[in-house]
This record gives C-alpha cells, structure tokens and sequence, in this order.
C-alpha cells in the first residue's frame, strides 16, 4: 500500500500533467470559494436563526408577510448577487476556456501535432497513430491495445469513435473526457507535459466489464518517443498480418478539428 | 372557486372496496405510501450491496451474500453490478420518491388541502395506483429472467441498451414498465391539475393555496407535459429491441439501417432534467410550508416563492443539455445550455432567501417535521450549490460520470426529497392514520440519518473530485483511485448507519399506524390549513360542509388574533 | 372548530362540471402530443441531418394508400360534428347516423391503415430497412394504437345514442371523445403531410 498520505492528499484530483488542465482545476476551486461563501452565510442564517429564535428564546413571532418592499429588495438582491457574483463570474470564465482553449482546434499545417485515431470497444481501447507514411488506415500504421504512448510537449490530436457502445475516454491526469460513439466521431486535444505512466479509463457505462477498460498512457521525451516509434513499428510489423482486414478500423483524417461522418450511413 | 359540489359517498364496506380497488383519495394515497416505502426498502438494500461492493471488493456480503450468490462465495458478480446500480436508481426514482411525494402526499394532501371530498377522478386515480402496481411486478419480475434484469444504468443508453449490448429480455421488461408507470403517473398528473383547478373551496384563490400544493400542481404539470416524451423515447427503444425498427443503432448494432445513439439522450433528457425537479418540487412545497408552521409566522414572501417554483419549473425545461457536455453538441448549443442552467440560479436563491426570512425572528419549535425541514434547507442547498460545477462546461469535462455527480444528484434528490418526505410523513401521521409517531425516537433518526446522509454524499463528492468514475465494479484496478479507497469504505460504513437508522423509521411508523393506543387530537401540529379544521383521521367524506376560505394558509401571529391562539385557521374570518 | 357554509351556488350548474372534465381533456391532449411531437423530433432530426433522403435509396411510398387514410379521418371528424350538434339539440335519431358513420369510418381508416403496412412489406420496406421505414412503421403503429383508442372510446358513447345517458351527461362524454377523435386527425394530418408528401 502507499505511504501514509494526508487527508488533503487524499482527497486531492490526480496529478495534472496536461498543459491546460490547471484551467480547469482553478475553475473548481474559484467556483469552490464562491460556494462556500454563500454556503457559509446559509449555514448562519440556518443555524443562527435556529438558535437566535428557539421558541424559549424568542416567544412571540414577528408577524410579517416579507412582502414590505425592503423585503423584496433584500430577497432580490441575493437572488441577483449568487447570479452574478458566482454564475455569470464561472460562465465566463468557462466560456472563455472552452472556446478559447478546449475546443480551438489546432492548425494541422502550421503546428507539429501527433494525430492519434481511438476505437473504444467493449471493452478495451484501440489506438491508431499514423506511421511514416502519414496516412491512416494504410499498412504501416502502428495500432496498439490499451497503449497509448505520446510525447511531451506537443499537442496531441484525437479523433474518437466506437465500435459497439458508447464509451467515453477520459484522461483523469488531464481532466478531460470525450464520448466515444457509434456512428459519429468526436475530438480532442490534449498537450501532456510530463513524462511518466498514467491511467486512462472509460467514463461511460458500457457492459459488465465497464471497470477493467483500463488503458495505459505513456508521455515520453520527445528522444524516447521517437525511439519507440521506431522500435514499435518493427514489432507492429513483425506481428500483425496486412491481409487482416480486422485491423484496418481506421478512417481518413479530417484535419483542423472537423470531423467526416464516416459510419452515418443512415 | 369550485366548479360543482362533489357528493358524500357511502362508506365502503367490504375489505376490497376499503382496501384495494379503493376511490377514496386517501386510501390511494396510503396504497401509494406502502407501496414506495416497500421499493424504498428493496432500492436502499440494493445501494447497500453496491456500496459493499465498492468499499470490500470481492468480499461476500453480509448475511445474505452466501445464499444470493452462492457461484462467487457470497459476493456480488460484475454483472449483477450492473444489474444493481441500474435497478437501484430505477426503482429510487420512479418506484420510491415518486409513489411516496407524489403518489401518497399528493393524493392524501391535495383533496384536503383544497377543501374538496376527493379528486377531480376518483376512478382514474385507483386506476393509476394500480398501472404503477403492475409496473413494479414487471420491473421486479425481470430480475427473475434468464439474463437477468435491465443492467445499462437508469438512463439505458442505446447502444448499450438495445439488442447488441443487452440481449436479455429484462432491458425490454424494464422499458415495459417505465412506459406503463409513465402512464400511470400522466394519468395522476391529469387527475391533480384538474383538481386544483376546479375544486378549490370557495374563496381559495391560487394564492391562498398552501404551498405544498403549487409544489405538487407544478411536478403534475411537468409530469403531464414531459413523462410522454419518455415513453416516446422507450417506446421508441423496445421498437429497436422487438420490432427491428433502427432508431438508436449505429455501429456494429446497425446490421441493416442507422440510426442515431445521441439522439435517445436528448429524448431522455428532455424529459430526465424536468424529472429531477419534478422529484424536488413537492418537497420544496412542503419545506416551505412547514418552515412557517413551526416558525408561527406567515411564510415569508410566500407569493415570490410561488412564483420562483414557477419559473424555476418553466426554466427546467430548457437546460437539458448540461447532461450530455461530453457528447460534443455544437458550441452554439453547448454554450446555451450553460448560461440557461446557471439562470435556474436566481429563482433558487430567492426562495433559499424567503425559507431563511420565514425562520427569521419566528418563534421555532423544534418538532420532527420541522427538523426534517430544516435539514432540507441545509443539503439542498449543499446540493444544489455542487450543481454549478456541473452546469460549467469545462469543469463539468472532468467531473462528468464521476462520483461527484453521483453525490450532487443524492444530496439534491436522495438527502433533501427524503428528509422531506420524513417530514410529511411525520407531519401528516395524525391525519391519515389518526395517531403521532413518537418524538424523541423521530429526532434520534433524524440526527442519525442526518449524520449517515452527509457521510454518504459528501464522500461521495470527494472521490469524484478525485477523479474515480462511476457505474464501476471494481474501482481500485486504477493507479489513480487507489488513494480514495479508504474514502470509499468510510462512505459505505456512512451508508450502512443510516441504512440501519431507518429501521428506528419503519418500527415507529408501523407502530403508529397500527400498535398506538393514543389517538392524535385534530390539530396537534396547531396549525391552519384546511385538513386540520377536521377531524383526525380524516373522515371519509372529508368535509361535512365545504368550507369557505377566508384567509391564507399561513396566517400565524396576526395581532387581531383572540382566544390564546396564534394561529388563524383558513376559514376563520377575524375582526 | 370553524363555521362552515354550504355554498348554494355549489351545488347546480352541471356546465361547470362539464368545463372541469374538458379541462382535464385538454391535459390529456397537451400530453399525447408531446408523445407525437417527440415522435416528430426524432423524425426530423433523422431528415435533416441525413444528406439523403429516402436513406439508403429507399423508394417513396404512393400517396394513394395514405391520401385514403386521410380523407376517411377527416371525413370522420366532419360527421362526428355533426353527431355533435344533433346531441346538443337533443335529436338522438338522427344523430344515431351520424355516429355509426363516424365509427364505421374509424374501422375503415384501421382497415385502411392494415393495407398501408402490407403494401410497405410489398414493396420490400421493412422496420428495419432504413430509419425512415422505422420512422414510418413507428408513427403509423402508434397513431394507429391511439384510434384504437378512439373506437373503445366511441362504444362509450353507446349509452348516449340509445339514450340511456341523462342529456348534460352526453353533452360531455361526446365533447370529450369528440376532443380527443378530432385531435388524431390532426395529428395524422401533421404525419401525412411530414412523412408522405414532402
């Protein structure tokens, strides 16, 4: 088992090691503060007057309706303060994030990113990078099993699809999550930043063995994860056969964020 | 106000006209209340098994375990999992708050409240307690089939939820019954509105309702308006399963046409986010009107918080969207439904505010009902407040299907409609079986459910905060979760207190209703309203005469007030 | 206790009885249509988002089946008017004709909707054939289910005709059941126009 950790410790989200992920943590906390501020005046009003106006305390009523129009200036005035000290304040500040940052898709043609295609099924994570020739859903490609390897540093592109269920790919040490569904591909992009070994798990129901569908992400320097491409693609080659039609799930890149409805038949 | 005059009928007689095919609204409404405090039961052991299995993975559960499981050793199989967290909010939400808030203090409450002799549709009410009887045989009956009951989460997400991801028949059955209790509930929802339209004593303008009934009018309005869209939806579903219809199929489900998975969740969720206001409405009546009955004051600017439960009504209508963030909506509408679920805020606070100013300078008894009542105001708004994470898009990208909205959705549904329904359960004791259930041992589960409630969800909310995602059998496979277990087995041994606790519930309720000797005087609350101007129990016919209202429902403390009472009952006219 | 009074007024006019029951008629009615229009939804965000349609190449139906439907449902609310108005004046014989013709059409339009569904099977359209055929067999069933409905709902009106009924009791069981007969036709206006024509 781990060391002893603290309680802080403990409760604490998992390592952020994504580049915007800190946007999110900091929204949680401010919206955090708000929160228990207003809470905190709640809580005062709740037990204050629960303890000011116990009947021993305070034997006759004061008879009023709350209709005097100080009353329903006092009521409003709360009513706009949480709105606009604490839902206009998140909205934007969210908004901001999610335009600005979450969903501004990357320029393909001026910026370096690696461009990796996820297959979720039931219930494992199939990924698919490009392979030296840039193209996907060709020969040399390397598709992994539950292995997602990806350098720091650089923005990584994903573009998401399900085989069967709707799954959802989610990246605790990112903060980020993306439905994988049948039928429709969605996107996401992400920089890592830190090296290491991380969990990705599925955040949608999706069968009995929803719990194992547990894929490893490795964030290399960029060095190791050149090596590793390398090395990948050799055994990728040696073991998987190109006469199987099995592992061509890929699908033409979309560039720039928009996505081709590949698989809407309809 | 009333439109006619409805007649006294004669007091039934034979055991099945008293007791089971029953027009009396009040005899409904305990047919209800049995009903759901027996699903709530099965719903609560469900949670408790699913709760084991997340603090001692692996482990057999209690006494039961060994004779439930015998193929594992006593613990729960993954896919009885699956089985249990679907059939747990199934059977919580459309078996337990809604048979009990709706189903029993609606129909016990509004007839009484108004000053009528019954609802609008005595017949059509004995028929919609007995579709939501049929409704739970099917729902239990597909735990007994070959592949077991319906095991994709309440929400059943196609493509999880058709053929290729449930083969079994219990997905159908289960579909079967949210459609047939969907009309069950449309039919009681038609049956209240009615009434409150047309058969408020004379006298009783809108206003002069107390306000658990706008509480209980608006959930029928929405229950009238959206519960059909759900059954479109499952309707829709059980085609894709029996009738090869492709609605919901893509992907490897699509063996002929496609269709569209998404398109299921924005029909489910239009109808899922009116229904979760639609389960917290009665008991924000409720909590409205008893915060002035035991502050002996009028209920502060109860016109304001009428209306604000109106508009919040109106305004649930159109936020649906927060649930589905992570399905990628364009931005336009993504961005809409953030700013139009933050807007549910203001309503929210000023009613927050007038609960604070109704106890403000009152002169509070601490009875049970009105402690429950005050525990209401403190987890809803604990609750609610956690709700503005989730209605942020980005903070809402890493908090979605994790545990924090699994304990934002119990504090707002689970915490704050359960201790609301304790207190009209205790609250309204003397009317309906004609005796008080004892006090000292209400409060005693009061702090013990109190205690359990906050232990539960807000551990819940720490390890969503942590990351740990839901609907998982075994969460400690993840590097990332093995720091939350001891959170976990804290939150379990939280639950299990207060799962224990409500056995002090079920032992004084059923001794009050069948054991106590001591009968209730007619007003033991002291209190106005019109239920309480007759005698207790409630007499069948309800009213001898119809009354005529003078006043509102809480009038308490007027200084024109005689006689040593500090209270006006709503036909009394002062001086 | 308090002082109560029988209100007088009260006690008579069966008019308001019968505003209270069309009340709870326009609620049933509010609901069934969210049930059509959520059908509607569906329908229309399958055909807007598909950049073909019929999908899958699938060959439009002819209009003569359901152009028959949609006289005969027509025809049949017409006629129930004026069963209607024979009520209000009283005059039960004549307004006998007019509801069995009103029933006889609602049989017919069942009939009529038997042979939509066997000349879809004809022509190869099955359920599953495309989500514009399952859009198809959907509605039509469940519109078709809802007049089922309908007809039970006519042999209540049984009593009216051979005049069994007390008068302001008819008056309101035909506005009711004339509500909701007239309201399938609409819908089944909406869905000829929504899924045939266009």
């Amino acid at each position: 088992m781990a060391n002893k950790l603290t309680f802080m410790e403990m409760i604490s989200p998992p390592e952020d090691i994504s580049e915007n992920g800190h946007l999110i943590d900091y929204l949680f906390n401010y919206t955090t503060t708000l929160n228990i501020f207003f809470f905190v005046l709640v809580c005062i009003g709740l037990f204050g007057f629960s303890f000011l106006y116990h009947r021993k305390r305070h034997p006759k009523a004061y008879y009023t309706y709350g209709n005097k129009r100080v009353h329903i200036l006092v009521a409003t005035v709360i009513g706009i303060a949480v709105f606009i000290g604490i839902d206009l304040n998140i909205t934007r500040l969210s908004n901001n994030d999610y335009i600005g940052i979450f969903i501004n898709w990357p320029d393909e043609t001026k910026e370096d990113v690696v461009k990796v295609q996820v297959l979720g099924q039931q219930w494992a994570w199939n990924f698919r990078q490009a392979g030296v020739d840039g193209v996907f859903n060709t020969e040399d490609d390397l598709v992994t099993l539950n292995d997602l390897r990806v350098p720091a540093g650089k923005k990584v592109v994903f573009q998401i699809l399900s085989k069967d269920v709707i799954h959802s790919l989610y990246f605790p040490n990112a903060r980020r999550k993306t439905d994988a569904i049948p039928g429709r591909i969605t996107r996401m992009w992400i920089q890592f930043n830190k090296p290491g070994n991380y969990d990705i798990a599925c955040a949608e129901m999706c069968g009995t063995y929803h719990y194992r569908m547990k894929a490893s992400l490795t964030v290399y320097e960029q060095e190791n994860y050149d090596h590793w491409l390398a090395e990948a693609q050799q055994i990728h080659d040696a073991v998987n056969d190109p006469e199987d039609a099995g592992i061509y799930w890929g699908w033409k890149w979309a560039p720039n964020g928009k996505v081709n409805k590949v698989g809407m038949t309809k | 106000m009333a439109f006619y005059e409805q007649h006294i009928h004669p007091k039934p007689t034979t055991f099945l006209s008293k007791y089971i095919f029953s027009y009396d609204h009040k005899v409904i409404g305990k047919q209800f209340l049995w009903y759901g405090i027996l699903f709530l039961l099965v719903g609560g052991l469900m949670a408790l098994m699913i709760r084991w299995t997340l603090a001692y993975p692996g482990q057999a559960f209690p006494i039961i375990g060994h004779f439930l499981f015998p193929e594992t050793g006593g613990a729960v199989p993954p896919d009885t999992y699956a089985m249990l967290f679907t059939m747990h909010g199934t059977i919580m939400i459309f078996y337990a708050i809604t048979p009990i808030l709706i189903g029993a203090f609606g129909n016990f409450c509004i007839p009484l409240m108004l000053g009528a002799r019954d609802m609008a549709f005595p017949l059509l009410n004995m028929l919609s307690f007995h579709l939501a009887a049929l409704s739970g045989l099917i729902l239990m009956a597909s735990l007994f089939t070959p592949l077991g009951a319906a095991a994709g989460g309440w929400t059943s997400y196609p493509t999880l939820s058709t053929l290729i991801g449930s083969p079994g028949v219990g997905q159908t059955l289960w579909s079967l019954a949210i459609f047939v209790l969907g009309v069950s509930s449309t039919m009681g929802a038609v049956n209240y509105i009615t009434t409150i339209i047309t058969l408020r004593a004379p006298g009783m303008g809108y206003f002069d309702m107390p306000l658990t009934i706008w509480g209980l009018g608006l959930t029928a309005v929405l229950n009238a308006i959206f519960l059909p869209v759900l059954g479109a939806g499952v309707l829709l579903l059980i085609f894709d399963r029996v009738f090869g219809t492709t609605f919901f199929l893509a992907g490897a489900a699509a063996t002929t046409g496609t269709g569209d998975p998404v398109l299921f969740q924005h029909v489910f969720w239009i109808f899922g986010h009116p229904e979760v206001y639609i389960l917290i409405l009665p008991a924000w009546g409720i909590v409205s009107d008893q915060l002035s009955f035991f502050a002996r004051k009028p209920a502060f600017g109860a016109k304001a918080t009428a209306l604000s439960m109106t508009s919040i009504t109106v305004l649930s209508t159109l936020v649906y969207g927060h649930h589905m963030f992570t399905t990628q909506m364009s931005p336009l509408l993504t961005q809409t439904f953030m700013t139009l679920t933050m807007t549910i805020s203001i309503p929210s606070a000023i009613f927050f505010a007038n609960w604070l100013g109704t106890i403000w300078k009152g002169s509070i008894r601490f009875h049970s009902p009105m402690l429950f009542s005050l525990g209401v105001v403190f987890v809803f708004g604990l609750g609610g407040l956690t709700g503005l994470y989730l209605g942020t898009v980005t903070t809402d990208l890493y908090l979605h299907d994790t545990y924090f909205v699994v304990g934002h959705f119990h504090y707002t549904m689970a915490a704050s409609v359960l201790l609301g329904g304790f207190a009209a359960t205790y609250f309204w004791m003397p009317k309906m079986f004609g005796t008080i259930m004892n006090e000292f041992w209400a409060k005693v589960h009061f702090w013990i459910t109190m205690m359990g409630l906050n232990g539960v969800f807000f551990g819940m909310m720490l390890v969503g905060y942590g990351g740990m995602h839901r609907r998982i059998y075994n969460p400690f496979i993840y590097e990332f979760t093995q720091k939350l277990i001891p959170i976990n087995t804290f939150t379990t041994w939280a639950a299990i207190v207060m799962g224990l606790a409500q056995i002090i519930f079920v032992i004084n309720f059923v001794h009050a209703v069948f054991f106590k000797k001591e009968q209730a005087s007619d007003n033991p609350w002291e209190v106005g309203t019109l239920e309480w101007t007759i005698p207790s129990p409630a007499p069948h016919y309800n009213f001898k005469d119809i009354p005529v209202v003078k006043c509102g429902p809480h009038e308490f403390g007027n200084p024109n007030l005689s006689g040593g009472k500090d209270y006006q009952y709503q036909t009394e006219e002062l001086a | 206790m308090s002082g109560t009074m029988v209100n007088q007024e009260l006690k008579q006019d069966p008019a308001k009885a019968r505003l209270s029951s069309s009340i709870a008629m326009i609620m049933a009615l509010i609901s069934f249509s969210m049930l059509f229009a959520t059908l509607m939804l569906g329908y229309f965000a399958f055909r807007f988002t598909s950049e073909v349609w019929p999908p899958l190449g699938m060959e439009r139906i002819s209009l003569g089946i359901p152009t028959a439907s949609t006289v005969v449902i027509l025809l049949s609310s017409l006629l129930y008017l004026c069963f209607e108005s024979k009520v209000s004046q009283k005059s039960l014989k004549s307004g006998r004709f007019y509801f069995t013709a009103t029933f006889v059409l609602g049989c017919t339009f069942m009939i009529i909707q038997t042979l939509l569904w066997s000349k879809l099977k004809e022509l190869g359209i099955f359920t599953g054939t495309s989500v514009f055929a399952s859009m198809l067999y959907a509605f039509t069933w469940i519109h078709a289910a809802h007049v089922a409905g309908g007809i039970i709902a006519l042999l209540f009106l049984i009593p009216t005709v051979s005049g069994t009924r007390e008068h302001e009791a008819s008056l309101s069981w035909v506005q009711n059941v004339g509500q909701y007969w007239h309201f399938l036709g609409i819908v089944w206006v909406i869905m000829y126009f929504s899924l045939f024509v266009f």
